[in-house]
């Protein structure tokens, strides 16, 4: 029964949406009762949304769930048919060159460059691709598409094909089909295109129209034999093609490239150029520029926007004008929606408070436009080893207050709190402490040593609080991680406030901390004694590790191989020799392993 | 073979250090079954020999056919199982591990061995006593408190089985409950007059000439370490034979450097020295010394370079900086906290009386 009710509610609303949407909303009727079977699961969504959203967002829900329906039974051409509703993204894509966001530079320089390559005949430039990177949102393809037509030329893309699943494959296979990776279709592609350029199909009349090859999405590798051929093969596209071609690559340059993926990418870039591919990198789109589209297209749209607000979502975006056009559509809706609540709640002075509240309180409010900000570990480092405050103290001391000694007292810090930065660097609080004391002291003044003093100190509770963490178990994860999060704190606070009178800032390189490298190799040099540590009391017992170390190492590098030459019968000898073969052998794959773990950190 | 373990007594009798508890360890052992023993003393005193003395006298002349064993452990601890890998040295009848070695599973490790030993207990030949095993566990006193409450328990739990033999080099850190389930022996660290005896033995049985003074020098320099006494002995006997009186005697290069790191501490108080410093405590950690006999050194040495006024707060400082690296894990935090302390003291003391 319910189920039907909410049916009726649902195409009664329908047709109010309808009104709005004029021609489309009569055709979506008699199929919402068509679904109605397989509407049933959707029941609960759609009876909330009733109530909290405006029907036109309401709307919106239903055809998506008319084209997750539909296009199940082929009837896809439904789906573009919300065109009222379409993605402000897509609507108000840049059509001319002025209406590109993207600095003008950039686009003069990516212009040139197709052109030259449009105009002169083949074979004059050898090389014959762009590499255009930069942060995703910073309008990448569309500079490539609103030049392409600005210059008449098509835009060519490899159109990525659906990837077949393996488990898909496998069930398929007895009808013949073969398997070809994403990666070997690229590949596959990438040859046809060296081979034979793109056949225009469709142009048969006219003249032969420039085409762009624009590469967009490069396939997926994993491990290094994959990414080694995608790698050749994108090689002998540079080396070999002769249509201008634009590969997009999208950086993940803010946060931490330690991911494997992100650092493939890098390479790949590199080795592009390397061999020959024009580079431009696009940065990050200026607050203003985002401002002045988003000015544009609440013209368009008729929406009334506070500047305050329109700057905020620029200011949030992070230079991504995908998300903050996105954003600012998510914006436009909401006032009704705060509207049919204010109805039964506020008064519209209570609601304008509740508006200008969170430009005041300025962080967390507004995270709905934002995206979350994300430092690199060094950006964060950076802030904490330098130090910067405030020239001096602005702030008056209430009566409340508490005076403190001149000597704890601190100018107010240029940043923001400490543990948010450590947040926002997603740093391992360890880390965060080992980075701190390998670079710390370089920030020192030169006769600072109370400072070092206090510094190291406030590191050395750092690692007590790191070092109880041991020996709890994994499950035990609360209290270990507010422990690691405390240790991290003190770490970092320690820094800032023993600093007390920071350096002008200049050039510092940060380096990876001594103490791993140190670690593993007094690890290696224990193991090492391990081995010496029988053979060389034969006499039934073992010596402890320090006495090794303090006493019988210091005297064998002191004796030599006299020790054993001399001293030792000659099948104690032969066991020794194979004794110090073996930590010989021991020695080399330690160097690799030392060698690999360098390179780890060079890419840090 | 070094000398060390060349001369190293072989029975109680042949004991020429602590001859007296030597004997009372002899008649202990000869008229009843022992109980759980505790050997306590600074490094070098002869602890180890002792003990292996001990268990000749027990178990005979087998007590010296051992194996060295890397064996591994299986233990549930809890929801998952943990993998300990400890070598050990067996014979028939006893094992030697030291489950320190282990680092913060050492709990796991000593309940664990002692359980295994009591499952696999000899077999009763003769029917009379000596149906159980031996196991000496080294360095007892940094097991974590965790692992001497489980040791207690497993000791009394098993005590029909097997017998424990600790050996530490404090008995402070080492809990209450376990030393009064021990018989405690205290072993000396071995007098001058003593390690000079030693040395003359071994240089008779050597058949060198030994210039008067020279075993005393070398006595002197071994900080009442017989071990110590004896290596640089030998040290000694390959630079350079026949001795001289002059002959250098090679101090250990570690305390070299050490002393090398004071001086740099002395020489300049900045944090760019504290720098420098760092890199060559690294150095040393690299080569295993252990950060607690680091600190002892270093603080040493720059007590005998230094103004008695300031020794007390030095002192203090060093102990408090020590407490601190037991409590934490990286050591080069604390140890480098006490030089920047002793930096700091230093240059306002220089301040102070020179202007």
């Amino acid at each position: 029964m319910s189920k039907r009710n909410s049916v009726v509610l649902l195409s009664s609303d329908d047709e109010d949406g309808s009104i709005n949407r004029s021609n489309h909303g009569y055709k979506t009727k008699p199929k919402s009762k068509k679904s109605t079977s397989s509407r049933g699961l959707k029941k609960p969504r759609v009876s909330t949304s009733e109530t909290r959203f405006s029907n036109l967002h309401q709307i919106n829900l239903l055809d998506e769930d008319f084209n997750e329906v539909f296009t199940g039974s082929k009837v896809s051409a439904d789906t573009q048919r919300s065109s009222t509703l379409e993605q402000w993204v897509a609507k108000y894509k840049p059509c001319s060159l002025e209406e590109l966001a993207v600095h003008k530079k950039k686009v003069e320089e990516v212009k040139t460059w197709f052109e030259e390559r449009l105009k002169a005949s083949k074979g004059i430039y050898r090389n014959n691709v762009l590499v255009i990177s930069g942060q995703a949102g910073v309008g990448k393809s569309a500079a490539i598409h609103v030049i392409a037509s600005h210059l008449g030329a098509t835009v060519c893309g490899w159109n990525t094909p659906t990837p077949v699943i393996w488990q898909e494959h496998l069930y398929n296979s007895g009808a013949g089909a073969q398997y070809t990776s994403k990666l070997g279709e690229f590949e596959n592609f990438v040859e046809k295109i060296r081979k034979y350029g793109i056949i225009p199909t469709s142009f048969t009349g006219e003249s032969k129209p420039s085409v762009i090859l624009l590469i967009d999405d490069l396939p997926m590798t994993n491990g290094k034999a994959a990414f080694g051929r995608l790698k050749d093969c994108l090689h002998l596209l540079v080396y070999s093609t002769q249509i201008p071609t634009a590969i997009l690559f999208t950086d993940y340059g803010n946060t931490d490239s330690a991911d494997y993926n992100a650092r493939c990418l890098e390479e790949l870039q590199l080795s592009l150029e390397s061999s020959g591919a024009c580079k431009v990198a696009f940065n990050p789109i200026t607050t203003n520029s985002i401002k002045k589209t988003l000015f544009r297209i609440c013209q368009m749209e008729h929406c009334d926007v506070s500047a305050d607000h329109v700057d905020h979502i620029a200011k949030a975006s992070g230079g991504d004008i995908r998300h903050a056009i996105t954003s600012l559509q998510f914006f436009c809706l909401k006032p009704n929606q705060v509207h049919s609540l204010s109805l039964f709640t506020d008064s519209p002075g209570a609601l304008k408070d509740e508006c200008n509240k969170p430009v005041r309180s300025n962080n967390g409010y507004y995270l709905h436009y934002g995206r979350d900000e994300t430092l690199s570990l060094f950006h964060a480092l950076g802030k904490f080893l330098h130090n910067k405050r405030e020239t001096r103290s602005s702030i008056k001391y209430d009566q409340d207050d508490f005076l403190i000694q001149e000597r704890f007292s601190r100018l107010p810090l240029k940043m923001d709190v400490p543990e948010k930065i450590l947040c926002q660097s997603h740093a391992q609080p360890g880390l965060v402490t080992g980075f701190l004391h390998e670079n710390v002291l370089d920030f020192l003044d030169d006769e600072a040593i109370d400072d070092a003093w206090t510094l190291s100190s406030y590191l050395g509770d750092a690692d007590i609080l790191l070092a109880n963490l041991r020996g709890t178990l994994p499950s035990d994860n609360d209290a270990g991680s507010v422990l690691q999060s405390a240790a991290a704190s003190v770490a970092v606070r320690g820094v800032l406030f023993g600093n007390s009178q920071p350096l002008s800032s200049r050039w510092h390189t940060i380096r990876r901390p001594q103490l791993w490298h140190v670690e593993k190799a007094s690890l290696y040099k224990k193991n090492e004694m391990l081995r010496l540590k029988f053979p060389a009391c034969k006499c039934l017992s073992s010596y402890h590790m320090s006495v090794m170390a303090t006493e019988y190492m210091p005297i064998y590098k002191l004796l030599g191989n006299r020790a054993y030459g001399v001293y030792n019968e000659p099948h104690e000898e032969v066991l020794k020799n194979m004794d110090m073969e073996d930590v010989d052998f021991d020695q080399m794959s330690l160097d690799e392993q030392v060698r690999d773990s360098d390179d780890d950190i060079e890419d840090w | 073979m070094l000398w060390v373990d060349k001369y190293r007594p072989k029975t109680l009798d042949q004991v020429m250090v602590h001859d007296l508890i030597a004997q009372n360890l002899k008649k202990l052992v000869t008229e009843q079954d022992c109980p759980h023993l505790l050997f306590y003393g600074p490094p070098g005193s002869g602890k180890k020999t002792l003990i292996m003395a001990l268990l000749r006298q027990m178990f005979g002349p087998g007590a010296e056919k051992v194996k060295v064993e890397n064996r591994t452990w299986k233990v549930d601890a809890g929801s998952r199982s943990i993998d300990i890998e400890l070598t050990t040295l067996q014979s028939a009848n006893h094992t030697e591990i030291s489950p320190s070695d282990a680092g913060f599973q050492d709990r796991y490790v000593v309940q664990e061995i002692i359980k295994d030993m009591a499952k696999n207990r000899p077999i009763d030949t003769k029917g009379k006593k000596g149906g159980f095993k031996v196991l000496v566990l080294n360095d007892v006193d940094k097991l974590s408190r965790e692992a001497q409450h489980s040791l207690r328990r497993t000791m009394e739990k098993y005590s029909a089985y097997c017998r424990l033999i600790l050996c530490c080099n404090s008995s402070s850190r080492v809990t209450e409950a376990i030393r009064s389930r021990c018989l405690n022996v205290r072993i000396n660290a071995p007098s001058e007059e003593q390690i000079v005896d030693v040395l003359e033995f071994i240089g008779k049985k050597e058949a060198l000439q030994l210039p008067s003074g020279f075993a005393a020098r070398i006595a002197e320099k071994s900080n009442r370490n017989l071990r110590r006494a004896i290596l640089s002995f030998e040290t000694c006997r390959v630079q350079q034979y026949p001795f001289t009186n002059k002959q250098a005697i090679p101090p250990m290069d570690w305390e070299e450097y050490i002393s090398e790191i004071a001086s740099d501490i002395m020489k300049e108080q900045s944090p760019k020295r504290l720098f420098q410093v760092r890199g060559k405590l690294y150095e040393l950690l690299i080569n295993c010394i252990p950060p607690e006999i680091i600190l002892k050194r270093l603080v040493y040495e720059l007590l005998r370079k230094l103004d008695d006024e300031l020794k007390h707060e030095v002192c203090h400082w060093a102990s408090y900086y020590e407490h601190r690296m037991r409590l934490g894990q990286k050591a080069i935090f604390h140890i480098e906290a006490f030089v920047a302390k002793f930096m700091s003291i230093y240059k306002s003391f220089l301040i102070a009386t020179f202007g």
